[in-house]
């Protein structure tokens, strides 16, 4: 009996969707949202790069040393590790913000591939200039050091009386 | 003899929730034998845990395994790495766990009980018990951060502190919670349909049922006390939250309907301890060991109990972690009482049975 009159009662009640995304859905304060890095307090370890479970993260350096941060996230799984390994506090965040509906001119999926590529690729570029870069220097310094050697020593300077 | 008829309750069935195939062998429309096949959503989840993902990564890697249990994986995962490590986890975080792995169980039991009620034609019931299950969901993604996957439990304790408000939330929604399930209760046991005309359906006895290993809420149902939270109080201390063994006598399908229904009210009590007596302190200890050796662990999922065993030599990475779902327990159980049943109840019983078989075919 108590069922019908549940039933007949819910006759007049309001329906129990909500009709998102015109209406917005229950989110608490602390949702698992999109990740934001912040670039001033960055210390370039790549540390959250190492740890992502998804590899949504990914960093690639220009010729002078510079790195730069790319995220994905239409492959990010929220899992907040990259905020729990990153050793200085404040320069990645998790916000409380779904990401926008990914759109087909966007290429997520095909696009992504090709930035980590990319970014690898930088890495190696940069890391194979520097070794270079250092190499010619340790050339140079040899040189300078056998001309040293060959002309005569200058005098020693007096001091003064 | 009659002439025998071979007819798969198939992968694809318009009243299963799961991939799971039974071959019913009938006679005149009464089962006398299945035969069980379960591997359709392979995923190698356990060699992915030994080749790509560091130890750290393993317990947020398996608790994608299922998304009802996902805690119950996570926390068995957790416990094992902590295990080879030799860390103690503070009270606080023993407790977290155990809040929301009743949570857990909450909102499983009242999604398996919506099933049943849709299986036997209570297409309204469904909705409005999906409905409250509802106040349980917005409660797991305040604690936790997300509806499905909760990344709670990690090695050396858990991910996020409870902050009060939260925990008035908590209180609050499961005050509201509470009367909905008892009028569930109440229609559970008084209407023909539903439940009453199952009494004797899909029966076992309490010898088979240890004959053939069974865990979970089917052994209970049959009278054999087993439950993992009874048997563990050295990792999580449940006997001192109010834990009940819920036991029946029958094994039928009323009867396993019932116990869920019973492990509901457990759960509830269960939480409301927890919160009164949450201890203050830390919710995480960092070890910088590395995992060696092997180790075995134990948790109570809603759907019986889940064991995971680990062995690790030293490095960054496991060498072998293997799961074992209580699902897979059951099929022995499930292929015995298929037989003397008629055809039209396999639906019936399998939506008792609870199947959850991205935990068993991982």
């Amino acid at each position: 009996m108590k069922a019908f009159m549940t039933a007949l009662g819910n006759l007049f009640k309001k329906p129990a969707t909500v009709c998102y995304p015109f209406e917005p859905t229950y989110k608490p304060t602390d949702y698992r949202g999109l990740i934001e890095h912040i670039p001033e307090l960055c210390i370039w370890c790549r540390r959250c790069e190492i740890d992502c479970l998804s590899g949504a993260i990914v960093f690639s350096q220009d010729l002078e040393g510079q790195q730069t941060f790319h995220y994905n996230p239409y492959v990010c799984i929220y899992c907040g590790e990259c905020v729990a390994v990153c050793p200085k506090e404040g320069s990645i965040l998790q916000l409380a913000e779904n990401a926008a509906p990914a759109v087909k001119a966007q290429n997520v999926n095909n696009q992504w591939a090709i930035t980590v590529d990319e970014a690898v690729e930088s890495r190696k570029l940069y890391m194979a200039a520097k070794k270079k870069a250092t190499e010619l220097k340790k050339a140079e310094d040899l040189k300078k050091a056998a001309e040293q050697q060959q002309a005569p020593p200058p005098p020693p300077a007096t001091a003064a009386e | 003899m009659k002439q025998q008829f071979e007819i798969p309750v198939g992968a694809q069935h318009i009243s299963l929730l799961e991939p799971l195939h039974f071959k019913l062998t009938t006679e005149n429309e009464t089962i006398v034998d299945a035969d069980a096949n379960l591997y359709y959503v392979h995923r190698g989840i356990e060699n992915a845990c030994t080749t790509k993902f560091k130890y750290r990564q393993v317990p947020l890697v398996v608790g994608r395994v299922c998304g009802l249990c996902s805690v119950s994986h996570g926390t068995a995962a957790s416990q094992v790495i902590e295990k080879l490590t030799k860390v103690e986890i503070p009270l606080r975080a023993k407790y977290l766990r155990m809040l929301v792995i009743e949570l857990d169980r909450i909102h499983s039991h009242l999604l398996c009980l919506a099933h049943v009620a849709e299986n036997s034609g209570f297409e309204a019931l469904f909705m409005q018990t999906m409905r409250d299950r509802e106040y349980a969901m917005e409660l797991l993604e305040s604690v936790c951060g997300n509806r499905v996957q909760y990344d709670y439990s990690i090695v050396g304790g858990v991910n996020r502190d409870l902050k009060p408000e939260v925990a008035k939330d908590i209180k609050t929604k499961l005050a509201l919670l509470l009367p909905k399930v008892k009028d569930l209760h109440e229609v559970f046991e008084n209407n023909w349909t539903l439940s009453l005309k199952n009494k004797g359906i899909g029966a076992i006895s309490k010898e088979m049922v240890m004959k053939l290993n069974a865990v979970g809420p089917l052994a209970r149902a049959a009278g054999l006390a087993v439950d993992v939270r009874n048997e563990t109080e050295d990792l999580l201390p449940w006997k001192e939250l109010g834990f009940e063994m819920i036991t029946d006598i029958a094994g039928d399908v009323y009867a396993r309907n019932m116990v869920r229904i019973r492990e509901l009210y457990v759960s509830f009590r269960i939480i409301d301890n927890i919160l009164n007596g949450l201890p203050e302190g830390p919710i995480i200890e960092i070890s910088k060991a590395l995992p060696e050796g092997e180790a075995l662990i134990r948790v109570e999922a809603p759907r019986g109990e889940l064991m995971h065993y680990a062995r690790g030599n030293k490095s960054n990475i496991l060498e072998r972690l293997k799961i074992k779902a209580p699902t897979f327990s059951n099929v022995g159980a499930m292929v015995e009482i298929f037989k003397g049943n008629q055809y039209a109840s396999a639906a019936a019983i399998i939506a008792s049975y609870d199947p959850c078989l991205s935990c068993t075919a991982r």
